[in-house]
């Protein structure tokens, strides 16, 4: 199921994918395999396979297989909602989760970073109909445990960092920005998380920067055409916000 | 923010939201039925995304095809953050989206407990 190396080939593409994603992508495998700061590098792969198992189901297609080592079964429960049936996740259930054994909130946040991340990834690669990449050979060491320094609420159901409270080490997650996405501050509890997010974000959307003004000239589709394919994936997954 | 970038790019007149929520609906952006539809395919899976990428792929582009799967999955990663943290609303986009976002039935999601 492993491999040592992840070249994102696409193999199968008969389109010019642009060497920035599959940089972004090779990346993405990079922050994966590593330790991060709740999970190690074994368990944040076993979260990535659960949630390839867990698309596997909705669509029935054949079990992919677990990864490399065992989640709290709170943990696998979690990866299965957020894939599988994003509609009925609520507050009540975001709190049974994190106070669930082996859970926590930095657990929980990290988790849904890798089940998030992971997903878009393979759903790039589902769109265009590529096999998808194998998952990479986890990097050792120990998750290091650091939570960070200013977390508040902000109204979103974790605990969050402002832009205004940001320690040194976590300075550049909003990219200097005085006031962050509502979406990028709700990762904030993992700031790995957040850089993550703003990585590919990039590769298949847009920067930060692009949001508020032009968008850069090798995005092909025009600004309404992108806003209404987000507008419609958004609808699908009934996503309010 | 289809809304604005449509107003942006001097096309706002012509927009329709329910083309978003609603695949029978024309949004009045150029070849958007075509691009909705390939985003429902990919969402779902069916079997109707071959066809619908070779038919992007003849009537927008190649490139213009990469670049829609890379919208679509990260959209697909984005509602998960945002239903799986409960991300607020801002006071501002609460009060500029209300009208439409109660005439394109978004408060009938399930996550807008969530969100408002």
């Amino acid at each position: 199921m492993t491999t040592t190396t992840a070249p994102f080939a696409y193999r199968q593409a008969n389109w010019p994918i642009l060497e920035r994603i599959r940089e972004a992508h090779i990346r993405s495998w990079e922050r994966l395999a590593a330790p991060g700061e709740w999970w190690s590098g074994a368990e944040r792969i076993s979260i990535a396979a659960e949630s390839r198992r867990a698309s596997a189901l909705v669509d029935g297609s054949p079990d992919p297989g677990p990864g490399p080592v065992s989640l709290p079964e709170a943990a696998t429960f979690a990866v299965h909602k957020l894939v599988g049936d994003l509609p009925n996740v609520s507050r009540d259930w975001y709190e049974q989760t994190i106070r669930a054994e082996g859970m926590s909130d930095a657990r929980y946040i990290e988790l849904l970073g890798v089940v998030a991340h992971i997903w878009s990834v393979d759903e790039f690669h589902r769109a265009l109909s590529l096999e998808l990449e194998p998952l990479p050979d986890p990097i050792a060491g120990a998750p290091t445990q650091r939570r960070p320094v200013g977390l508040a609420d902000h109204g979103s159901w974790p605990p969050t960092l402002a832009a205004e409270d940001l320690a040194e080490s976590e300075a550049d997650i909003y990219d200097g920005q005085s006031g962050a996405a509502n979406v990028r501050e709700a990762m904030s509890l993992h700031p790995d998380s957040v850089r993550w997010l703003s990585d590919l974000f990039d590769a298949h959307y847009l920067s930060w920067v692009e949001i508020g003004g032009e968008q850069e000239s090798f995005r092909v589709l025009t600004r309404p055409q992108r806003e209404l394919v987000a507008a419609r994936v958004s609808a699908l997954n009934e996503c309010f916000y | 923010m289809l809304r604005e970038s449509s107003d942006q790019n001097g096309t706002l007149d012509s927009l329709d939201m329910h083309g978003a929520v609603n695949p029978e609906s024309d949004s009045g952006v150029p070849h958007g039925g075509l691009l909705t539809a390939f985003a429902e395919a990919a969402v779902r899976q069916t079997d109707a995304l071959a066809g619908l990428r070779e038919q992007i792929q003849d009537e927008l582009g190649a490139q213009q095809l990469v670049d829609a799967a890379g919208v679509v999955a990260n959209f697909q990663r984005m509602v998960r953050i945002a239903d799986g943290c409960g991300i607020p609303l801002d006071d501002f986009t609460k009060r500029a989206s209300e009208d439409w976002r109660e005439e394109l039935g978004l408060h009938e999601f399930a996550s807008a407990a969530n969100t408002v």
